[in-house]
């Protein structure tokens, strides 16, 4: 059975439809996010899991049960907030206690969870302070303790690393992946951070416009987008329009392009005579290769340490390639190759 | 100038207007209490020439300054609850709830204060012995009052509502939490700075108040403001009038000195960032 079970929703404020028919399953031990740019229908999903938000239609069920007309305080999930919001007032003992008394858990019971989930996220020593004694990282796991001590079905995350500064956002990314592995909990995590989605997930729901434009596993979605806005939301791939011209072989089709005439090779045929295609700035080979060889004027160079990117324009969009040492050695312009196989279907244009 | 240079200015200034604003007027209403009728203070001299607690204890012993005080002592704390009540629907519905005209209702909930005390007392007792409470006094002035200073409550509470956060609420309620307890987590500690300036405010302001008390009261019902006016107003008598004054304000700086203890220790990260 999966943890949690979403079927046809859909949800709509007056005229706006936040969630359109939205249909997927997360199993018990699966990380799923949901990643999107802001007004996506991510948040608003989030909510409609935890039971702040009564669908318009459709139906979600947790642990096989259904849950719609359920408030939240009856169902078995448990949110992490991107505020954290804990009570200023209490303790973090108090902050973490605070679900099980709602419950009227046994004394020793409750003890014995707080110490335990205490000892977890590694506050044992700040249980008798309060949360603005705590830094952001240390408020972070409190709230993410308050959401584990009472043991739910499924944990959900809204943002919860979008108030820390960047380094401490990688290691607590890996803390909340580890601890959610240890308790074998179902999470549905939310963010528009493409890094976090890629680096954290079992499975990753990119949504646009309420709906839900492609699913599966990081590398996957990373390898294979289905479409322009998956394949420039994650990683900002270059994307081109494209006139297929012909086929050579089995798997290898010509394309006019922009940036020339281009060959690529995939195991599907395209999705039509005019299409978008897309290629991923690392994939460019420094030097002219067999085929698809690019030379083109540097427009900007970005130096990032380890590698640098270099954009050029195609017809007024800029492309960008990604060089290493060899980078520094141009000035004006570069001649790059790209491999048939690293150049993607995307879809139709319309 | 230096910046050390403008503080002692304006730390000087500051202690120019305590003295023009409290310490002279103490001074003057305590050393006028002094007084005895034994001799009468002049202008020409600097300090009352007899000075005793006569009129202390005259004032305790021949006039009605004990049920004065009795009165206005039960009717400032009652008043300051009524309205602390009365005004938290409101204020709730103000602070929390979306609804068209929402900044109109919050400017017309004010606009009562706008009228001068007096015209209002006049007409509102008018309603009052029109509803028929002008048989129980004490009832009628403290549900005067109440009506009267609801504005002040109302805009207190409503601020204080909008300070309660949503994500409080929400968390509570996504951890299992009853109505009862969410109010007691996520409403109650955002509430209690604003409850205590209401119940603050309204106090002092009833305690005070004159216009209605007066003319529902009199000559019956009297409460310490009524009293300081009829002995200012018939006969004069400045050094009785020194001695209500203190027992008018003296209760307030301690109320005040209480709450402000009180609110420290309430909760001092609720105002700071995040938590």
């Amino acid at each position: 059975m999966d943890a949690v079970s979403v079927r046809n929703l859909t949800m709509k404020f007056d005229e706006f439809t936040a969630v359109r028919d939205v249909s997927f399953d997360v199993a018990r031990g699966e990380f799923v996010t949901l990643l999107g740019p802001s007004g996506c229908g991510k948040t608003t999903l989030l909510n409609l899991i935890s039971g702040f938000l009564q669908p318009t239609s459709g139906t979600i069920e947790i642990e096989g049960k259904n849950v719609i007309g359920v408030p939240p305080e009856q169902r078995n999930t448990a949110m992490c907030f991107q505020s954290y919001a804990l009570f200023p007032h209490l303790t973090v003992a108090d902050n973490l206690q605070f679900g099980l008394k709602q419950k009227k858990l046994p004394h020793a019971e409750r003890k014995a969870r707080l110490s335990d989930v205490a000892s977890k996220i590694g506050l044992g020593p700040q249980l008798a302070k309060l949360p603005n004694q705590l830094s952001g990282g240390q408020q972070q796991r409190v709230a993410l303790g308050r959401a584990l001590v009472m043991r739910p079905n499924v944990i959900l995350f809204d943002e919860p690393l979008s108030n820390l500064d960047a380094k401490l956002r990688e290691s607590v990314r890996l803390e909340i992946r580890a601890i959610q592995r240890e308790y074998k909990l179902a999470a549905i995590y939310v963010t528009h951070d493409q890094g976090e989605a890629l680096a954290m997930s079992d499975r990753i729901l990119i949504m646009k416009d309420g709906r839900i434009q492609q699913s599966g596993r990081p590398d996957r979605i990373y390898k294979a987008p289905e479409s322009s806005f998956v394949a420039d939301f994650i990683g900002g791939a270059n994307i081109l329009d494209a006139t297929v011209i012909g086929q050579v072989g089995e798997k290898n089709w010509r394309l006019d392009t922009k940036m020339g005439e281009l060959t690529a090779q995939s195991d599907t045929p395209p999705v039509a005579k005019e299409l978008k295609i897309c290629w991923r700035a690392e994939k460019a080979q420094f030097g002219s290769g067999d085929l698809n060889t690019v030379t083109a004027d540097i427009a900007h160079r970005s130096f990032q340490g380890n590698y640098t990117d270099l954009f050029f324009t195609v017809d007024g969009a800029l492309q960008r390639v990604q060089l290493g040492e060899e980078a520094g050695e141009l000035s004006a312009s570069i001649t790059f190759h790209i491999r048939p196989e690293d150049i993607i279907f995307l879809e139709a244009i319309k | 100038m230096t910046r050390t240079g403008l503080n002692k200015i304006l730390l000087w200034s500051l202690f120019g207007v305590c003295v023009i604003w409290l310490v002279v007027p103490f001074s003057m209403a305590i050393l006028w209490s002094l007084v005895d009728p034994a001799e009468v203070w002049t202008p020409d001299k600097l300090l009352p020439p007899v000075m005793s607690f006569y009129r202390w204890t005259y004032l305790w012993q021949f006039s009605s300054l004990k049920t004065a005080m009795f009165n206005s002592y039960l009717l400032a704390p009652s008043a300051a609850i009524l309205t602390l009540t009365l005004a938290l629907p409101t204020a709730y519905a103000l602070g929390r709830l979306k609804f068209p005209g929402k900044e109109t209702a919050k400017l017309l909930a004010l606009l009562p204060l706008v009228v001068p005390g007096f015209v209002t007392a006049i007409f509102f007792t008018a309603i009052l012995f029109q509803l028929g409470l002008n048989a129980w006094r004490f009832g009628a002035i403290l549900f005067a009052h109440s009506i009267l200073f609801l504005p002040y409550a109302i805009r207190i509470m409503t601020v204080s509502f909008e300070q309660v956060r949503q994500d409080h609420i929400d968390a509570a309620r996504d951890l299992g939490a009853s109505p009862m307890a969410r109010w007691y987590v996520a409403y109650v500690p955002a509430l209690k700075p604003g409850i205590m300036a209401t119940l603050l405010i309204v106090f002092i302001q009833s305690i005070e108040e004159f216009s209605i008390a007066f003319i529902v009261g009199a000559p019956n019902f009297t409460t310490i403001p009524t009293l300081l006016f009829t002995n200012l107003g018939q006969a004069f008598i400045r050094p009785n009038a020194a001695v209500l004054s203190l027992i008018l304000v003296v209760p307030n700086i301690i109320f005040m000195l209480f709450l402000e203890r009180v609110m420290r220790s309430a909760n001092p990260a609720l105002s700071s960032g995040k938590g």
